[in-house]
Order: structure tokens, then C-alpha cells, then sequence
């Protein structure tokens, strides 16, 4: 266990140092010094150095440090994500579940597809159309206007959208974890030496499933992130991932490189304690 | 109980239009051991999946089944059965979960059955593993199944059988590819504990190991009807039907008799060795010296884990030996380039027990043709007609060449991998437990196609195996593994009749049936 | 038997799913000819009509036939998604196939590097290339973004340190020969579903760039459906039909892919 952490420990400072990098460079590029090779590894140089001091620039377009700007950004858009989790979860699980094991697999599949192969966008506006016509609520689709007594309805579209962006990678995440395990001999050994299906599958192919699910908490989150992007902009919801957007259309580098760097940590963060989940769930049960 | 425990009428079933067991019928008395013998597919697994009570789905099954003194029922009904049925599966199934303590898995399995509380069957476990005269404790069971060697897990595994006090036992063919002496071990605990507690025992195998040293009822079973039954002696004796008798001939025995002067072995040395430790961090004194000429052969004889596999990668120079030389066809290994190395290396074929040594994704004519086609600048005519030639020789001519190595079973497998090696006319074959896995008809012909490899090509044979009979069917001089040393050397005729090393005995003494004589297998 | 079962109706799945691609590629391809009307030709007066015999997908807020749109933003998505998926799997492929076969420090310093770009979703590290390099750089991009996402692992999959692999080279079969090997078999069966996976993810990574406005300047049905946001309340036909259309896209693609990894077994 505990090499088994170590081991992971390094990866993630590994990728997170992989993420300054990357960063830097992304935030070297927008100088104008940055024309050529020699200036752009100044450039490079230069921003490396200032991350270190935890000096993370100014804003481009807005003229306030980015430190400022992600304070003021960030809360709101993991939150997002967060709740968008929380979604994706109590959906993604239990329908996931459902097809995996039941017998309704079969049937489902073509389904399952229809729903997956609709980019986050399209069922983002298909929401919206769904909650003005049919629900009458207010949706920020045009113009951002907010009634206090109606933001939590305001609020619920896009978290509603991320997490059924999530709920399709929860989903297909455990099937594949589950159509790991219904092939494992184990199971049919226990069943003729004497223990009920029932008492195989929640001591022994339970613990299975949920660590491949821990273990593939990597996709579930670039689809959460991915998705968040995509609500943020449809619902005109000014969070993170919105800023991202606008950030790179006005070419403000600096901003666009720290937001990428937050979201590759998230992911990093997130895998790494996925992986951990795993391994304490069923040690050695993933490379 | 008095009167038979088990009596099957009639038993039938199908598998989507395919009749795996036709009209069996069946009595177990009480106390008695019945050996079911047959290859897969000869209905033993389908018969084991009724007594068990767990048939598939793919199962259309008629016939009764009448326990003790209950009512005959339809066997197709999924009750529970009225006597205490348990089943002992192969280690090397993976019956029990990887994720999981062993010991916490078995003491589930007994609880289960006994209807008794954990502790309670925790401290049977115990009883029934201490009633063993090996090393095998509680504590040591309490770790991950794949950290435990096969051998101690099908202990446990048979505790954890005996701690059930059952009233029949089904053993799925435990034993299967754990090596002579373990067999051996396992065999006389399970004989020993058949004895004590008087349960019933049907044991399902596809090897002549347990025919021969059980002994009981043999039934022979082949396509789903029992060809032949009778006590294990009489089968092997004067056995009646043409199916039994190339089983039995399977068998296989060492010969004792004096060795047969043969013309030394006067070529040209092909692998010399000298003062090779291949065993990290093991201090041998002089390391290991050998030779073998051309078309000569040599047996690498242990138990599994006896470091045989170290020291042969250290022959071939895959790892750096600590110390000492290889010279193969009088090149030293260790200062060749990695290119150089590799067209050495052509120039040796192996055939192993491990069927992922082939690429699955191959067609059976690619296999062949691979090796021709890497090495040397032959026409298309010529190629095929070494494979095709290759192919006959193993007996897969018949089949589809287009087939791809993944379709294939076990037993052509293992003949394609001959197939491959032979084709390239190899100077020297590394065989490592070439009949692993094999049923005893498949293993009688596996071992009649490296015989006839060897007689026809003038290949030399470096040969693994804890096999005694192996080692002698394939090999002329023998060096004996224990624990990473060699404590025995000489020719094979000489090491069988007169060993020195107990490690040579012990292997000797697995497989040897001299128990088996009318005498001694009429009181069991 | 049941696994014959399985992969008889994946078959027909992945049969369906190619179909499907054919045909659209077809109706791509006579895009000139079924549309009404060319690209962008609007019909003044039509604004915002409803379905309706003239126009089967109505027309939208300035009066373009929205069928004939959806037509001609089909072959641009499709045009580029191919071109995508393209770069995407010429990308992924080689990267696996060197990467296997590099010296262990350097693989693990490439492996390292794709690590780092995987950790982002595909669609930001798209959005950010093509902010980076311009609209015009749009396709490589998706191409670039989307290639982290499983083509390299397919091919990875292809694994030089094998059982099989390193039997062979005990025998002396030299590298060349195992990456032939590679190249007949596996591309041979993974080509077709590696392909169609790529198209799939590659639609979405575009599209979905081109909705939030990065994008080439092309009408693709990304962009059209971002251009209904603010008529399709009232007028669901602007957004509906191209949205549909994208999905037939992606399902037919995510069809022909085969089901998944979880549904493959």
C-alpha cells in the first residue's frame, strides 16, 4: 500500500511539473518578445521563474492579477463540477449498475448509445428548451438576468447538463469495470464450493466494480470539466471555464495558461485519489 | 446409511443440440470412490456440474437422481440436495477471489455449509489443516490466493473440503499440472482422509494419476457414455476396450532396465558451460560446469520453482550470469552484440507448456512459415513445402492453415509449437513441461511427436520438466534441481536405478505405481 | 455459444453503423444536388417559416431553408471530422507504435508528456490550439487534441514486451518481423473500429469548438446551431434538424466503433 502510494505520489508531482511546463509555455507564447526561438525560451524561462515565486501575472485583459481573477472565478465553477459529480453519481450509478448486471444489457445498449453520442451542447440547449416550454422556468440562455427567488432554478440547468455529461462516463466507466469482473473465475469457483450469488457479489465482485470505478475517476472528471465549459458558456453562467473560453479568444495567455494548469491539476488530483480508492478496495485488481 | 449414497438412472443432457451425456448411469455406495476418466468434452464435466447441483443454462438435462435414502427426483430440478455434497476445485482454476484473504474465502465457504458461525469454522479449518502432516497453518492461508504456491492452496483447499465433514466429495480434477511429487503428496492426503472420514468421492480427471494411485471404480467415460468400468487394476491389466488401452498406455512408467549401449555422442560441442552461477545472490562454490555436444540431450529435472527457469535464461544469455561462460557453438554469449546474439538464437527452437508463447492473432500457416521466412531467402513453393511437411509430422495437416493460433485448442497448440520449431531444423530445443495441461490421450501423442522430433532431426534436446518420465522419454543425461543447486548428475538410466539424492529418489518414487499391484490396491 | 451470440449482433451493430456513415457520406457528397438552395442563400420574407412543403426543415431568422443548411453544414462537420480523425490516428498510431519501442527512459519521457496533455479534456486543449495557431488551424487541432484519447492506447496495445513477443526473440525473429506482424494483424482488425472512434470523437471535439466560436469561418452545424441560440426558443426547427443531424453523425460513427469496451466482452 504504502509503495503503492508513493508510487502515485510521483506521478502526480511528475504530471503536475508536467502541467507547469506546459503552462509556462503557453503563457510564453503570447509575448511579443516570443517571435523567435531564443525569445521564447526567455519568455519561457522568465514565467517558469515567476511560477515559482507564486507570481502568477496579470491578467491581459481585464488588468488584475490572475491570482484575483481565479479567486473570484474558480469557487463558483468547481462548485459546479462538484455538484455536477454529486449528479453524475447518484444517475450514473445505479443505471449503470442496472445495465451491467441486469439482464436488461442487451436491450439497453442501442439506447445508451443515442444518449452518449449527443455532445454536451446539444442536450445543454435541449434542457433549456425542455425547462422554458414544458417547466416554464427562467433559463439564462440570451441574456443574464437573475431574480433572486429563481436562482436555484437558474442554477440547476447547468449543473443538471455536467452531470449528465458525467453520468454517461459514470456509467460507462462501471460497465466496463463490471464486464471485467463477471468474467473472473472466482466466480463460479465460490458458487460450486458453496456461497450464494448474492454473498459473491457483495463481498467479493462489489468491492471489484467500485475500485474500477475509483480507478477510472480520470475520464469521469475531463468529462465533468469538458462539460462544465460547454454549461458555462450555453447558460451564461460566468464561472472558470467560462473565463477559459473568453481568455482564448482574447488571446489573454496568461489567464488561459493558469486555468488550463488548474483544470490538468484537477484531473491529476482526482486520478491520483482514484487510484488510491483502488488500491485500498482490491489491491493488484489494476495495473 | 447403509445402501448406496448416490444413484443416477437415465442421466441425460444436452447442450444446444449436442448430447454431452447419454443415458448414464450411476450407483455410489456409501463410502466408495468412484474416478470418472475422460477428456474434456467426454461429458466428466457435465456430470460433475449435475452431482453438484450447479448446471449451466446451456444445460437441457433428463434423467433422476436419488440421494441416500430419498426419493429418486428429476435431476433437471434445482434442489437442494438432502446429503452434504462438497466440491473441490483445481487450484489452478483461480476458484477463489485474487482480492481477498484465502483464508477468509474458506472459512466463508465452511460456515456456509456447516451453517455454523465464523469462529466456529474457523477453528475447523484449523482442525482439519493440523490433521495434515504438512506446514500449511491458518496464518499462513491468510494472504492473497496468488501469493500462496498452488500446492499449499489445494491443501487449504482440501481443508476446507474435510472441515465440511461432507457426505461426498466432487473433485473437479484438483490435482491437475502440480507435478508428479505433489500429486503424489495430495493423493495420499486425500486417500487418507476418504479412509477416516468415509465420505463418498467421485473424482473427475482427465489424467491416469489418480486412476493409478487412488484406485476404487474406474469409469471410463468418452463421448458421453462410460466405455469401460472396473477397478483401477483390472483396467490397467486386461483391459477390454481399444479406448481404455490407449489411455492406459499414457501412462507413463519408467524403465528400469539396464541402459542400452549407445553410440556416444561424438559431434561437436554445441553449449559449454562453464562455472555459471545462474542463481543471484547464492553463493555456489564452483558454479556449474557442463557440456552438450551436438544432437546430444540433457534433462533439467525439479520441482517447479527449483530454478531451473533462472538457470536457463542465464544458458541462453538473456540475463548476465554473476560469473562464469556460455559458449554456444563455441562463441561466448556474453560478448556478442545484440544482433550477433540474435542470429545465435536462430538456431534454437523451444516448445513450451505456456500456450501464449504463440501470437495469437497468427494464422496456424503464418506460425510455421514465420521462421523461413525471417532467416532464410527460400521461394514460396519450397516454404510451403517445409510447412506442410512440418504440419503432417504433428498431424495438423488436416486442418484450415488460415485458422488463427487464438482458435485453436490447447492440444494444437502445443502441436503447432512442435510444428514451428521443427521447421526451422534447430540445433538445440529447449522443451519445458511440454505435457502441461494435457489430457492423458493428447499427452501420450504430444510425447510420441517430440520423440519422433528427436529421432528424425539431429537436433540437441535441452529438456524441463519434474517429470522423471519425461526427462527419460526425451533426454539421455539428467541433472537434478533442488532449490536452486544441482545435487544429482548422470544418465538418466543410471540415476533411475540407482539414485543417490533423496530429491532424485522423491522424484523417482512420484512417479512409480508399484502400488499398484493387485495386492496392495485391493484393500483400499 | 453465448459469446457467438454477442458477436453476431455486434456484427450487425457495427454493420448498421457503417451503413449509416455510407449514407451520409452519400447525401455529403450529393449535398449540391438535394439541397434547395446553395449555402447561405437567403429568402427574403421566408423569415422563421415553419416546416412546411417549400421548406421540410423551415427556414431560419434570415429566411435560409434550414435543410438545405443542414445538408451543406453536414459535409462541412463531416469533411473536417474526417480530416480530424485523419491526423488523429496517424498521430496516435505512430506515437504508440515509437513509443513502444523506444529505450525505457525516453518512452517514459513521451509517455510522460501525452500524460500531461491527456490530463486536459480534449475540447479545451482544442479550443487553446486553435486560439493559439487561428481558426484556419482548426482541424489539426481536434486532430492533435483527440489523439491522446485511446487511438494511442489501442496501438499501444500492440505491446512489444509481450509472452509471445519475447518467445520470438529467444528464436531470433528480429523486430522488424514483429512489427509486421503488428501492422497485419492488428491493423487489420482494430483499423476499422480505431477509425470510427476517431470520427466520432473528433465530430464532437469539433463541433462542439465551433459552437463556442472557434472554429473555420465554414457554416458547420456546430456553428448553425450556435447561431439558432437566440431564435430557437420560438423557432425549434433552426436548431433541431442540425442538432439531429449531428447526432445521427457521432451514433453512426460510435455504432461502426463497435459497442464498448464494456459491452464488447
Amino acid at each position: 500500500m504504502q509503495r503503492f502510494v508513493i508510487r502515485q505520489l510521483i506521478r502526480l508531482a511528475a504530471g503536475l511539473l508536467g502541467a507547469v511546463l506546459i503552462a509556462a509555455a503557453i503563457a510564453a507564447s503570447g509575448e511579443p518578445a516570443a517571435r523567435d526561438l531564443p525569445g521564447f525560451l526567455t519568455a519561457f524561462l522568465n514565467h517558469l521563474i515567476q511560477f515559482g515565486r507564486l507570481n502568477l501575472g496579470i491578467s491581459l485583459v481585464s488588468g488584475t492579477p490572475v491570482a484575483q481573477e481565479l479567486a473570484r472565478y474558480l469557487p463558483q465553477t468547481l462548485a459546479l463540477v462538484a455538484m455536477g459529480a454529486g449528479v453524475a453519481l447518484v444517475a450514473g450509478v445505479p443505471f449503470g449498475l442496472l445495465l451491467a448486471l441486469g439482464p436488461t444489457r442487451r436491450i439497453a445498449a442501442p439506447l445508451i448509445q443515442i444518449i452518449t453520442a449527443t455532445p454536451v451542447f446539444v442536450s445543454g440547449l435541449a434542457l433549456a428548451f425542455v425547462a422554458v416550454h414544458v417547466l416554464h422556468w427562467p433559463v439564462s440562455v440570451n441574456a443574464p438576468v437573475a431574480t433572486p427567488y429563481q436562482s436555484w432554478q437558474i442554477a440547476a440547468l447547468p449543473i443538471l447538463t455536467v452531470g449528465l455529461a458525467g453520468a454517461a462516463a459514470v456509467q460507462l466507466v462501471l460497465r466496463r469495470s463490471a464486464a471485467l469482473s463477471s468474467e473472473a473465475p472466482f466466480r463460479t469457483g465460490l458458487k460450486r464450493m458453496g456461497l450464494g450469488l448474492i454473498e459473491i457479489e457483495t463481498f467479493y465482485v462489489l468491492p471489484h466494480v467500485a475500485a474500477g470505478l475509483a480507478a477510472g475517476a480520470r475520464e469521469i472528471v475531463l468529462a465533468l470539466v469538458s462539460a462544465t465549459v460547454v454549461a458555462e458558456w450555453v447558460f451564461h453562467s460566468a464561472g472558470a471555464a467560462d473565463l477559459f473560453v473568453k481568455s482564448v479568444a482574447l488571446a489573454d495567455w496568461n489567464m488561459a495558461a493558469i486555468l488550463l494548469f488548474v483544470f490538468a491539476a484537477i484531473t491529476f488530483v482526482v486520478d491520483f485519489l482514484g487510484q488510491t480508492i483502488a488500491h485500498a478496495l482490491a489491491p493488484g485488481g489494476r495495473p | 446409511m447403509n445402501g448406496p449414497l448416490l444413484e443416477l438412472s437415465d442421466l441425460t443432457v444436452t447442450r444446444g443440440g449436442t448430447t454431452v451425456l447419454d443415458r448414464l448411469s450411476l450407483r455410489l455406495e456409501t463410502g466408495e470412490c468412484a474416478i470418472l476418466l475422460g477428456e474434456e468434452g467426454s461429458g466428466r464435466e457435465a456430470l460433475v456440474r449435475v452431482l453438484g447441483g450447479f448446471p449451466d443454462k446451456a444445460d437441457s438435462i433428463s434423467g433422476t437422481i436419488k440421494f441416500a435414502a430419498n426419493q429418486a427426483r428429476p435431476a433437471a430440478k434445482r434442489l437442494k440436495a438432502p446429503i452434504r455434497i462438497a466440491y473441490l476445485p483445481s487450484p489452478l482454476t483461480n476458484p477463489l477471489s485474487p482480492h481477498a484473504s484465502a483464508l477468509k474465502q474458506l472459512v466463508r465457504i465452511v460456515a456456509r455449509k456447516l451453517g455454523a458461525p465464523f469462529g466456529s469454522a474457523r477453528e475447523e479449518l484449523r482442525l482439519a489443516l493440523e490433521r495434515f502432516p504438512t506446514a500449511v497453518t491458518l496464518e499462513l492461508l491468510d494472504t492473497k490466493p496468488d501469493r500462496l504456491d498452488p500446492v499449499t492452496l489445494a491443501i487449504a483447499l482440501m481443508a476446507a473440503v474435510t472441515a465440511q465433514t461432507p457426505d461426498l466429495v466432487l473433485a473437479d480434477h484438483p490435482f491437475a499440472d502440480l507435478g508428479p511429487a505433489a500429486v503424489k503428496l495430495l493423493m495420499t492426503l486425500l486417500r487418507a482422509e476418504h479412509t477416516r472420514l468415509g465420505f463418498g468421492l467421485i473424482y473427475a480427471t482427465g489424467g491416469l494419476q489418480a486412476a493409478a494411485r487412488l484406485g476404487g471404480r474406474v469409469l471410463v467415460l468418452r463421448a458421453g457414455r462410460v466405455v469401460e468400468e472396473g477397478d483401477a487394476t483390472r483396467l490397467m491389466g486386461e483391459h477390454a476396450h481399444a479406448y481404455t488401452k490407449t489411455l492406459f498406455k499414457a501412462l507413463p512408467r519408467l524403465n528400469r532396465d539396464a541402459p542400452k549401449p549407445r553410440t556416444a555422442h561424438r559431434g561437436q560441442p554445441l553449449l559449454q558451460v562453464h562455472g555459471l552461477s545462474f542463481v543471484p545472490n547464492t553463493s555456489m562454490r564452483d558454479g556449474l560446469t557442463f557440456e552438450l555436444r551436438r544432437s546430444a540431450s540433457l534433462a533439467l529435472v525439479g520441482e517447479a520453482g527449483s530454478g531451473r527457469r533462472a538457470m536457463l535464461r542465464a544458458l541462453l544469455g538473456f540475463d548476465k550470469a554473476p560469473s562464469g561462460k556460455v559458449l554456444f557453438d563455441a562463441v561466448d554469449l556474453y560478448r556478442l552484440s545484440e544482433a550477433m546474439a540474435s542470429r545465435i538464437r536462430r538456431r534454437i527452437a523451444f516448445v513450451t507448456g505456456e500456450d501464449d508463447c504463440l501470437d495469437p492473432r497468427m494464422t496456424i500457416h503464418d506460425t510455421v512459415e514465420e521462421p523461413l521466412r525471417a532467416h532464410l531467402d527460400l521461394s514460396r513453393d519450397l516454404i510451403a513445402g517445409y510447412r506442410d511437411e512440418a504440419l503432417k509430422r504433428v498431424g495438423l495437416a488436416s486442418h484450415d492453415g488460415k485458422r488463427t493460433v487464438a482458435s485453436l485448442s490447447m492440444f494444437d497448440k502445443r502441436r503447432l509449437q512442435v510444428a514451428r520449431a521443427f521447421v526451422g531444423a534447430p540445433l538445440l530445443v529447449v522443451v519445458d513441461e511440454p505435457l502441461k495441461g494435457l489430457d492423458a490421450f493428447a499427452q501420450t501423442i504430444m510425447r510420441e511427436v517430440l520423440v519422433d522430433f528427436r529421432a528424425t532431426q539431429e537436433s540437441a534436446f535441452l529438456v524441463m520438466t519434474s517429470d522423471l518420465t519425461v526427462a527419460q522419454a526425451l533426454a539421455d543425461e539428467a541433472m537434478v534441481f533442488q532449490d536452486g543447486k544441482i545435487v544429482e548428475r548422470g544418465s538418466i538410466a543410471h540415476l533411475v536405478r540407482t539414485p543417490q539424492h533423496d530429491a532424485t529418489k522423491a522424484l523417482i518414487e512420484a512417479v512409480s505405481f508399484s502400488d499398484l499391484s493387485p495386492e496392495s490396491s485391493s484393500n483400499l | 455459444m453465448r459469446t457467438r451470440e454477442v458477436s453476431l449482433a455486434s456484427l450487425i451493430v457495427r454493420g448498421l453503423g457503417w451503413l449509416g456513415l455510407g449514407l451520409l457520406a452519400l447525401a455529403v457528397l450529393l449535398s449540391d444536388f438535394l439541397a434547395h438552395a446553395p449555402a447561405g442563400a437567403a429568402i427574403a420574407g421566408a423569415e422563421l417559416s415553419p416546416p412546411s412543403q417549400a421548406h421540410p426543415f423551415g427556414t431560419d431568422i434570415i429566411g435560409r431553408d434550414v435543410f438545405s443548411e443542414t445538408l451543406h453544414g453536414l459535409a462541412a462537420t463531416g469533411v473536417k471530422a474526417v480530416a480530424a480523425a485523419a491526423i488523429a490516428i496517424v498521430l496516435g498510431g505512430l506515437f504508440g507504435a515509437v513509443a513502444a519501442r523506444l529505450p525505457r527512459p525516453l518512452a517514459l519521457l513521451v509517455r510522460g508528456f501525452w500524460g500531461v496533455l491527456a490530463a486536459v479534456p480534449p475540447l479545451l486543449l482544442a479550443i487553446l490550439l486553435i486560439g493559439l495557431f487561428g481558426g484556419g488551424f482548426a482541424i489539426v487541432a481536434a486532430g492533435l487534441a483527440t489523439a491522446p484519447l485511446g487511438f494511442v492506447r489501442s496501438f499501444d496495445a500492440v505491446d512489444v514486451r509481450s509472452r509471445h513477443a519475447e518467445y520470438a526473440h529467444a528464436t531470433g525473429i528480429p523486430g522488424m518481423i514483429l512489427l509486421k506482424r503488428d501492422l497485419t494483424y492488428d491493423f487489420h482488425n482494430v483499423f476499422g473500429s480505431v477509425v470510427a472512434r476517431a470520427l466520432a470523437a473528433a465530430t464532437i471535439v469539433i463541433s462542439t469548438a465551433s459552437f463556442l466560436g472557434f472554429g473555420a469561418p465554414t457554416r458547420d452545424l456546430g456553428l448553425m446551431i450556435a447561431a439558432s441560440k437566440i431564435s430557437f426558443f420560438s423557432a425549434w426547427w433552426t436548431a433541431a434538424f442540425p442538432a439531429l443531424a449531428l447526432i445521427l453523425l457521432i451514433l453512426c460513427a460510435r455504432l461502426a466503433a463497435g459497442l464498448d469496451e464494456g459491452e464488447r466482452a
